[in-house]
């Protein structure tokens, strides 16, 4: 800590902070236009100039000075507020003064700025910019006329995105922002450079025009697309969401969102809505009223374990854990399982048994804290953007040394001093093994790993996996294998980081074993920076987890419960939010399974190809329209309350489950925070929490960890047939589930499912960027438009599962790699 | 006093005012000379064709009886525009802050003051009955 006084005010600040942040912690406030806390100290503004006593009074930027024992800083002594009022003067010289028409008229800083400094006339006379302004852009509006050059865009874009589509280009007084070649903005969209531009320059399109700042109420909430955990505040005007607002200070991200959460957010107000429940008469869904709907339903669920049920992870800890006590004591089933469950054994079943933990024994602030990170599959980007940007955040200002096992390359492999050893697509376990195997045979275990149950009889189990041999079969070098051994082992801390969801169906609890198991031999677990994370796909699956909505006890999981449909076994489906018929494996199998269930229903927002088939379709919220909590993939408990009012004709979720208990004769706590309380009383690691105590921040709920070794079953290794491609499947980065297809923003960038395949193979097949191919395998054939890549290995495809419209499944049956052929 | 001086005064008066012009007006055959400051109906100024308004919100956002409704949109041109442009005339105080508020010349108050109707939904002036014609 340093001493210092700032304008007659004895202030303290840490070692590390500029004259600016010790300013702003001890609340004394300094102008700024180039400044965010999240980027590095830049000084291009001016704004910020203070005197300093012993720099013999010269103005010196605030930003970037280093607060230093003893300094005496003045902060607006007059000559400081004429020379700031100068730089005001100047800026406006090129600014068009087209405040009316400019949206960000009311959280402008240049415009808050110019008030504060009453700057009513100007010195100097100069022309206006006439840069030509990009509408093109369906996301992003680039009006280069009000830049004021902060470079905070292009900053951004480089520090935390790491994407560096932005840039100054030409020099001088013709300094602009533009793209490589002054071309179209063309990346990833995550719309940070919006959120950080103190001016008009950049601008959300899709909220153009829509509404003032100050019109607006603004409501802090939960992002309801992946299990990051994001925050988020909602514009909302006229019980209207309009857009997402910038809060620097809201979240562990710091308000830094991805493209889904930032621009994804228009399914909330959209027309396609459901508002009536619907019964289907005739074979035609017909309007309906609650009552009528809720009977129906009622009547149909009392059949014991003939029953089923399918909820998404989107619902609330809260809904979860009503719709559990609905099936388990008024239906008495125990056939349910949240969206894809199975796709979530990784943590369900391998960290059960390897940690004594159904969760992450890691959280995403870990990251920064760590000295290596292990990433498996690259996607951990594209299913996690915000965690990506904390990965890159490390990675560059941070030294952490980052290796990503992966079948294809991704952005992450693009970070500084990353390493990327391809493999071939279905053998990570294998590969996991083997770095095992050289972790023991090597000697480079931890002192306490030997005594941990279950080490002997791993050592024996892991004799077949040496590295030759596994190198042999999976594409990369045994001297890489070894080599990542010895890394991870030196390395003071590592984390080791893998993303898990509907479509990665290789990543199972043999694969979150292997990856435990090299934490535990190396004693990298349970210690700042360690442990082994598993990214959980939708914004409350850890939540589903910790409610135990999931399948056990002898209940069926989700594939199963399907198959049940199919057998006859099972009657009467429930299914709250999900649609299997684009998640889940082998369109042909679910479809006939649906059909086949005697009595569907399913609550929706949208009236959903799954939706369609039902029997009885009710209208639901949104999480804009409900209260509740939701648990992040680390396990952060976050209560979000409703932004808007919901529509009188449509209910929550927890309306409707607590309507059935009572109509199945049961009892129900009234409203969600009464049930959290019992949630907290009986969830291990949620005691203590209340609405109301989480009312201000989210809290993360402990997970304690017993260890112990587990051997993991490695697939034999997937070989493609003679002639055929091998197709893997995952997320988009611009798509989180099936709901995203509502969302303009996701669509507008990303409108139609698509097949990622390498140079080599495009030159091999004849095909270019763009063109629609067929793509087969054994359980049917697709018509998906060509994305050539340099990031895929040759003999390597990929598919995203997000599209209605060419829904992957109807080629893809679960298996972790499929055989497929690509023609034109 | 004498009782009867009062009543001689006042008779005076009345007396002087039978030989005044009257003040009553025989409205609506007479009409009123309207003041070039009198605060009356609205109207949108209209230059090149357009109206000028460019939607900027500042007169809702002032507006002390929240009469006025804006939307904006953006024409062919890529220019702000007011889509829609209402002033519930049943709410409206004809305070005249819309007008110093608005920093494009764009809405004015006329010396219209008969703005009496029959329905409820006529006291809305939609932007096609505001504009200057």
């Amino acid at each position: 800590m340093v001493n210092l006084t700032i304008d007659d005010k004895q202030v303290t600040a840490p070692k590390s902070a500029t004259i600016y942040e010790a300013a702003k912690m001890n609340g004394i406030k300094i102008p700024i236009l180039c400044h965010d806390k999240k980027l590095k100290p830049f000084g291009a503004c001016r704004m910020c100039l203070v005197e300093v006593e012993q720099m013999k009074g010269r103005q010196i930027p605030a930003c970037t000075t280093p607060a230093t024992e003893g300094m005496i800083i003045r902060t607006s002594t007059p000559d400081i507020v004429k020379a700031r009022k100068m730089v005001l003067e100047l800026l406006l010289l090129n600014h068009p003064l087209d405040c009316p028409v400019c949206d960000k008229s009311g959280d402008c800083d240049l415009q808050n700025l110019t008030y504060e400094y009453q700057v009513n006339s100007n010195r100097f006379t100069d022309e206006k910019f006439n840069h030509e302004i990009d509408y093109n852009n369906p996301l992003i509006e680039r009006d280069m006329n009000r830049c004021v050059l902060c470079g905070k865009c292009a900053r951004i874009c480089d520090e935390i995105v790491s994407y560096g589509a932005l840039t100054f280009i030409d020099r001088g007084i013709e300094t602009k922002i533009g793209c490589e070649f002054d071309d179209g903005l063309n990346c990833e969209f995550c719309g940070s450079c919006i959120a950080v531009c103190p001016v008009g320059s950049l601008l959300a399109r899709p909220f153009k025009h829509k509404a003032r700042f100050w019109a607006m109420t603004k409501h802090p909430t939960v992002c309801g697309y992946c299990g990051t955990g994001c925050n988020l505040t909602l514009g909302v005007k006229d019980n209207k969401v309009l857009t997402t607002i910038y809060d620097e200070d809201q979240g562990f991200h710091k308000g830094q969102l991805c493209v889904r959460g930032r621009f994804g957010y228009q399914f909330i107000n959209s027309t396609e809505r459901l508002t009536t429940p619907l019964i289907k008469k005739n074979g035609r869904l017909i309007e309906a009223t609650w009552d009528e709907a809720l009977e129906l339903v009622a009547a149909r669920l009392s059949g014991g374990a003939a029953v089923a049920a399918l909820a998404t992870p989107r619902l609330t800890n809260e809904e979860l854990t009503l719709f559990k006590k609905l099936l388990v004591e008024n239906v008495g089933t125990n056939n349910f399982d949240h969206a894809a469950g199975y796709a979530h054994t990784a943590i369900t079943e391998g960290f059960a048994r390897s940690f004594g933990a159904k969760a992450s024994s890691a959280s995403i602030l870990d990251i920064q804290k760590s000295d290596m990170l292990l990433v498996i599959k690259t996607d951990a980007y594209e299913t996690h953007p915000v965690v990506g940007f904390e990965i890159n955040m490390g990675v560059k200002n941070k030294g952490i040394k980052l290796t990503i096992l992966s079948d294809k390359r991704g952005k992450l492999s693009k970070l500084p001093d990353a390493t990327t050893l391809v493999h071939r697509p279905g053998s990570e376990v294998a590969i996991l093994n083997a770095i095992a195997k050289t972790l023991i045979d090597d000697n480079l275990v931890a002192g306490s790993a030997a005594t941990i149950a279950g080490y002997a009889e791993l050592e024996k189990a892991l004799a077949a996996f040496t590295a030759d041999v596994v190198a042999a079969q999976c594409g990369i070098s045994a001297a890489d294998i070894k080599k990542l051994a010895s890394e991870y082992a030196a390395a003071e801390k590592a984390l080791i980081v893998f993303p898990v969801g509907q479509a990665y169906s290789g990543h199972t609890a043999e694969l979150a074993t292997a990856l435990a198991n090299l934490a535990i031999l190396t004693g990298k677990y349970d210690k700042e920076g360690c442990g082994v994370l598993c990214l959980s796909e939708k914004n409350n699956s850890q939540g589903a987890i910790d409610m135990g909505f999931f399948a056990q006890d002898g209940g069926l999981n989700g594939v199963e419960i399907l198959d049940a449909c199919a057998k006859g076994t099972v009657k009467s489906l429930f299914i709250a939010g999900e649609n299997p018929l684009t998640s889940y494996p082998n369109h042909t199998k679910v479809k006939a399974a649906l059909e086949a269930v005697e009595f569907l229903v399913v609550s929706e927002l949208f009236l959903t190809e799954t939706a369609a088939m039902a029997d009885v379709v009710l209208p639901v919220c949104s999480f804009a329209e409900k209260d509740g909590t939701f648990t992040s993939t680390d396990r952060r408990v976050q209560y979000f309350k409703s932004a808007i009012r919901k529509n009188v004709q449509i209910k929550s979720d927890y309306e409707i489950f607590s309507n059935l208990v009572t109509r199945l004769g049961g009892t129900v706590a009234p409203t969600p925070a009464l049930l959290f309380t019992e949630i907290a009383a009986n969830t291990p690691g949620y005691q203590g929490l209340s609405h109301v105590s989480l009312r201000k921040e989210g809290a993360f709920a402990a997970v304690a960890t017993t260890p112990k070794f587990v051997i993991p079953q490695a697939d034999a290794p997937f070989t493609v047939e003679v002639g055929k491609l091998a197709l893997v499947t995952g997320s988009a980065l611009y798509h989180n589930g099936t709901l995203s297809q509502y969302g303009e923003g996701p669509m507008h960038v990303c409108p139609e499912n698509y097949i990622e395949l390498s140079r080599t193979d495009a030159s091999l097949y004849k095909i270019s960027e763009g063109d629609v191919v067929t793509v087969s395998s054994a359980s049917g054939s697709l018509q998906l438009k060509a994305k050539v890549t340099p990031r895929m290995p040759a003999g390597v495809v990929f598919s995203p599962y997000h599209f209605t419209a060419a829904p992957i499944n109807t080629i893809w049956n679960g298996s972790p790699v499929t055989s497929v052929t690509v023609s034109k | 006093m004498n009782p009867i001086t009062p009543i001689i005064n006042g008779m005076k008066i009345t007396l002087k005012h039978m030989f005044m012009k009257p003040v009553t007006l025989q409205y609506p055959t007479e009409r009123p000379k309207v003041a070039k400051r009198f605060r009356g109906l609205h109207a949108l100024n209209v230059s090149h064709d357009k109206a000028k308004c460019v939607a900027c919100y500042l007169c809702p956002t002032v507006c002390p009886a929240k009469c006025i409704t804006v939307e904006a949109a953006e024409d062919a041109n890529h220019d702000k525009y007011a889509s829609v442009y209402e002033i519930d005339m049943l709410r409206c105080i004809f305070c005249g802050y819309c007008v110093e508020a608005c920093p494009v010349d764009a809405v004015k108050m006329t010396e219209e003051f008969e703005l009496a109707n029959y329905n409820r939904k006529d006291f809305i002036y939609s932007k096609e009955r505001l504009l200057v014609k």
